[in-house]
This record gives C-alpha cells, structure tokens and sequence, in this order.
C-alpha cells in the first residue's frame, strides 16, 4: 500500500518543485532524472509485491468500497506503469545529457510520470480520466518542447485531436454513469450485463474511438505523422513510448476488462483494423524519406499488431497484447533517441531496435512477435499470419533504409533537410550515448532472456481473463 | 491602451467596480472555505470567485496596470504550486501513518478543534492548498494571455 501512494506521490510532489526550478540547469535536470528513477524503484518494488502476492488495493480515505475511490495495483497496471516510467527515464535521461533547452521540461517529464502512474493505478472510471488529462496536459506542453515553428505546429495539432479524443472519452465516461450508474470499473462490469445491448455498444465504440486516437490506430492516425515527426527525439519517443501505452492500456482494460461482451462482437472489426494499421504504416514508412517520418508511420503499423493481439483475445492474445505493447514501448524509445545521436556504437543500437522491431532474434522484438503469431494461429487464421509476415518484412525494409542512408551515407546527410540546427548536427560525445546503448543492451537481454517478461504478461493477461471469466457467461 | 489620459478601454465604473470587487471576492471565498463540508462551499469554488475578480481587474484596468495595482499577483506561480503541495501533503500524509491516503485528521467522530466557525482538520487545509492552486493558475493564465512571455511571429 505504501508503495502504492508513494508511486504517486514521488513524481507529483517533485515534479511539482521542479516546474518552479530552472529546468536548464543540469542540476535540475538530473534531480528530475533522479526522481524518475526513483519511481521506477518504487513501482518495481510495487510489482514485486503484485506479482507475489496479488491485487495491491485501497480505497482513499478508508471509506467503504463503492464510496472513495479505489486505486488499485494489479500485474497488468503496473506492468505498463513500469516501462512507461521506464521510457520517461530513458529520454530525461538523454535530454539531460543532451543539455535542455526549455526550463520546465524536467518538471513536465516527471509530472506525466505521475498522470500514467495514477491512470495505470487506478480502478475507477473518472479517476482514470482526470488522471488521463493531467498526463495529456503535460504531453501539449511537452510536444511544443524546442518552441522552433515545427514544434509549435506539432502542438497545436496533437492538442486540437486530442482534446477531441478525450471529449469523447468524457462523453463515454457520463454514458457508462448514465446506464450503469457507478464508474467504479469491476462494478461496470458487472452490470454492463443487463444493460440494453445498443446502449452498452455505443459506449463501448466512445471509449474504442478514444484509445484509438490517443494509440494512432489506422483511422484515426492523421495526426500523428505530424507530430512524431516534428516534435525533439526525446519528446518524440516519450509519446510513442510512454503516452501511446495510454491507449493500448485503455484497449485492454476497458475490452476485456469491462466490455468483454461486446468486445467478443467486434472482434472481426478490431482484427480488420489492426491489419490494415499494419499495412498501412508499413508501405508509408518505406514511401517516406525523412527517418522521423518513417519511424512515425512505423508506429502506425506497430499498435496494429496490438489491436490484431487483443482482437483474437483469450489468455494467448491478451498476454501477446500486453508483451507487444511494453517491446514496442522500448523499441520506439530507442529508435527515436537514436535519431538526436550519431556514432559507431549509435549505428549498433539503431540495428538492436531495427531488428527487434522486424521481430529478429536474439533482440526482445522476436519474444513479442513470436507471441503475436502464436495468436494468430490459435485463431486459425492463415490470413493473419501472411499478414504479419508481410508487416515485419515492410518493417525490416524501412527500418534498413534508414539505417543505409542514417548510418552508412553520412556525407549525404545534408540531402535529408531538416530545419533543426540540433538535428542536423547530432551530438557526438561518448556519455551522450550512454542511454540509447543501455536500452539497446536491455532489448539484447530481454530476447535472451524473456521468461521475466513473459511471465509478467501472462500475469497480466490472467487479471483479464480472470474478470472476463467472471463476468461472462 | 494608447494614452493614461483617456484609455479606450472600460468606462470609469467598471474600473471602480472591479477594485470595490475585490475585497468582497476575497470575504466570500475564506466564507466558502470556512462554510465548506457542513453546508455549500470547498476550496475550488472559493479558488474561481478570487481568480474571477482578478480577471475583471484586469478586464478593468488592464493586466499590467492591475498587476501595478495589486503587486501580490506576481507571486502567483508561487501560490499555485505552494497550494499544489499544500494539497498534495494534506492528502498524502497518512502514508506516513501506514494509513490509506486521503484519511483525515481528526478522523470520523473524533473532537475537532474550531476557531470561530472554522473547523481546524487536514480536509481543510487540503481545500487551502486547492484554493491557493485555482488562484495562482487562474491568475498566471490572465497574465499570460495579456502579456505572453514570447513576441507572437508576424
């Protein structure tokens, strides 16, 4: 329980303080890197505690269940939780050393580890929103982060869509109020059940099309080609990294967490969407010449593999979803990161993420891919599996274009224009690497050694099978 | 705002108003705070009429002039994330106690110490906290659409 609150109140309180404090100071910025890693001692000792011995609950207050609100530490939560903060470190981390520009981004870096953390921790409905807002708050200012024209332009479109995306999620928030009458999630689950049919689908389709922008599924993925592309690498892999898991995270809790029911019904619908997310992405990415840009559409086609994962469902699906989800976090952390350094040992990283990305081994991206398509033949689907095979071999395609004119066609950078004077000049010095080596180093360990994370993901996998058990016929 | 003489702004009475405003702005939100977990009141509501009467002042008299008038303003950043923490303490004391967050001092059916009408108890300080955070950022937020800190790019 202790650790609980204090996964909280670490990041809140300091990330508090350092708003206030020159973030441009190194001192500063390595507090804030301090602060997330401390976090992330709390939430391992959270989930060592979790995976031990279950469900780590509370209700604020000490009121009775169904009166406070309840936050809740199961293995799915914290398993997001913990490679979500896990990213923030890694790209505080890199920015620190990299030298930051904008006094507020430790403050704002430590303050969205404290919105994922509650959001992830939470189980309850509104908590989970007002949560969900203060991270996205701190992503709008954290998007602008660099304040040249492009920045500006990538914040602005990423607030107009999501403020959108999360109107709609507020709407479906006051209509799951309005037929259930609770928003504490198991309760909602339960009594989705006699709810009518019609009702209960449209909230669910609110809370699908809410995710799915926050995630950049493929149609709702307009905005973020723009985004990706245009925002500072570090910021750029803190929302592909950390903010996306928002919307896988909300896919699987409020699928087969709460709508088990009608998640069965548009089972085809999530299956199709994630294929053509796959395809999609994936030709664009090979049509694009800026790596920003690829990596961007890259992303597309990587949360297709999630919604396929979670479409297929049952214990297989769910666990592959979950494991696909945290490897596609640490994937996308170290690509982008990749993109603000240069250098022999940067080139070696970058090939770490290319082929965990494509799903070869001995990088962890096999482990997540093997379980992608171990559901996809659970589900009998020779389709799917061509399918993934045709999206991993696009991704090892693009990936090593980039790769070829990044890293091997150096003198040609300047054919690749970019208005960054940072970007155009990537840093060079050794201790500036340090980060993107350590993650690649860290996807190497993970495809060697998977059985952790596969534990923790069927653990994962099991809190939702086990409510969906409950709670279905 | 052109001249000191005659600025285009709103007439006299709305100036005046807006400075008879604030001291009652301000009675009425230590009333909500005070009035609060027995009848009508909490600290956000009491936070919203404070951060409405700066923003007519500055409607008024306009922001740099009424940031002239009234010099406490400037510590707004200050009072917003000293309220934030403020808060947060309030809330999250009990974890010291091994106690759920957000559990109240004095508790449920235990004597509570007042001062006049104010009861004095962590829930109160807690709507302190929100009260100085509504303020400050409503208030930061008037300044910053006045005055922002970079020139707009024509």
């Amino acid at each position: 329980m202790t650790a609980l609150a204090l996964s909280l109140l670490v990041p809140w309180a300091v990330g508090l303080l350092l708003v206030v404090l020159d973030g441009r100071r190194r001192t500063v910025g390595w507090l804030g890197v301090v602060t997330l890693g401390a976090t992330v001692a709390v939430l391992g000792v959270l989930a060592a505690d979790v995976l031990r011995g279950g469900t780590v609950a509370f209700v604020t207050g000490g009121w009775p269940v169904g009166v406070g609100i309840l936050l809740r530490a199961d293995a799915l939560g914290v398993t997001f939780a913990l490679s979500s903060c896990f990213v923030l470190l890694a790209a505080a981390c890199a920015e620190t050393l990299l030298g930051v520009g904008q006094r507020t981004l430790p403050g704002l870096l430590v303050l969205l580890a404290a919105g994922l953390n509650g959001l992830f921790l939470t189980g309850d409905v509104f908590n989970f929103y007002v949560f969900f807002e203060m991270s996205m708050i701190a992503a709008y200012v954290l998007t602008g982060y660099g304040g040249g024209r492009a920045q500006l332009r990538a914040a602005v479109i990423f607030a107009s869509v999501n403020l959108l995306g999360s109107f709609i999620f507020l709407v479906a928030v006051a209509g799951t109020y309005r037929v259930t009458g609770t928003l504490a999630m198991t309760d909602v689950a339960e009594r989705i059940r006699e709810v009518p049919p019609n009702a209960a689908v449209a909230v669910a389709v609110g809370f699908f099309v809410a995710f799915s922008v926050k995630l950049g599924l493929f149609p709702f993925h307009y905005w973020l080609p723009t985004v990706y592309a245009d925002t500072r690498p570090a910021v750029a892999a803190v929302l592909s990294g950390a903010v996306a898991n928002i919307g896988a995270y909300g896919l699987l809790r409020f699928g087969p967490g709460v709508f088990a029911e009608q998640l069965r019904l548009s089972a085809t619908v999530l299956i199709a969407l994630g294929a053509a997310s796959i395809i999609y992405g994936g030709v664009l990415a090979v049509a694009r010449h800026r790596p920003a840009e690829m990596l961007a559409y890259s992303a597309i086609g990587q949360v297709g593999y999630v919604l396929v994962a979670v479409g297929v469902g049952g214990p297989v699906g769910f666990a592959a979803a979950v494991l696909y989800s945290v490897v596609n976090a640490l994937n996308k952390a170290l690509l982008f990161l990749t993109s603000a350094v240069r250098g022999p040992l940067v080139a070696g990283a970058f090939v770490v993420g290319a082929l965990s990305v494509a799903g070869v081994p001995p990088a962890v991206g096999f482990v997540g891919k093997l379980a992608v398509f171990r559901t996809a033949v659970d589900a009998r689907s020779p389709t799917l599996v061509v399918l993934l095979v045709v999206g991993s071999a696009l991704s090892l395609l693009y990936l090593f274009l980039i790769y070829q004119r990044e890293f091997w066609a150096e003198e040609d950078r300047e054919a690749v224009t970019d208005a960054e004077v940072r970007d155009a000049a990537p840093a060079r010095g050794v201790s500036r690497r340090v980060p993107v080596v350590v993650l690649a180093v860290l996807l190497l360990a993970g495809g060697v050694w998977p059985e952790p994370l596969a534990a923790v993901s069927g653990a994962a996998a099991d809190v939702l099978t086990g409510t969906a058990n409950g709670a279905g016929p | 705002m052109t001249g000191p003489d005659a600025p285009p702004g709103p007439t006299v009475i709305v100036r005046v108003v807006a400075r008879l405003l604030l001291a009652p702005s301000v009675v009425v939100a230590v009333a909500l705070i005070v009035k609060g977990y027995t009848a009508v009141g909490d600290g956000f509501a009491a936070g919203m009429v404070v951060g409405l009467a700066v923003a007519l002042n500055a409607v008024a008299l306009g922001a740099r002039r009424a940031e002239a008038a009234l010099p406490v303003l400037r510590h707004a950043p200050y009072a917003a994330v000293g309220g934030a923490l403020l808060a947060l303490a309030s809330g999250f004391f009990p974890v010291a106690l091994g106690e759920p967050v957000f559990s109240h001092r004095p508790g449920p059916d235990e004597k509570v110490v007042s001062v006049g009408k104010a009861e004095l108890m962590t829930a109160v300080s807690f709507d302190v906290g929100i009260f100085l955070l509504v303020v400050g950022v409503v208030t930061v937020l008037v300044h910053q659409l006045a005055e922002p800190d970079q020139e707009p790019q024509a």
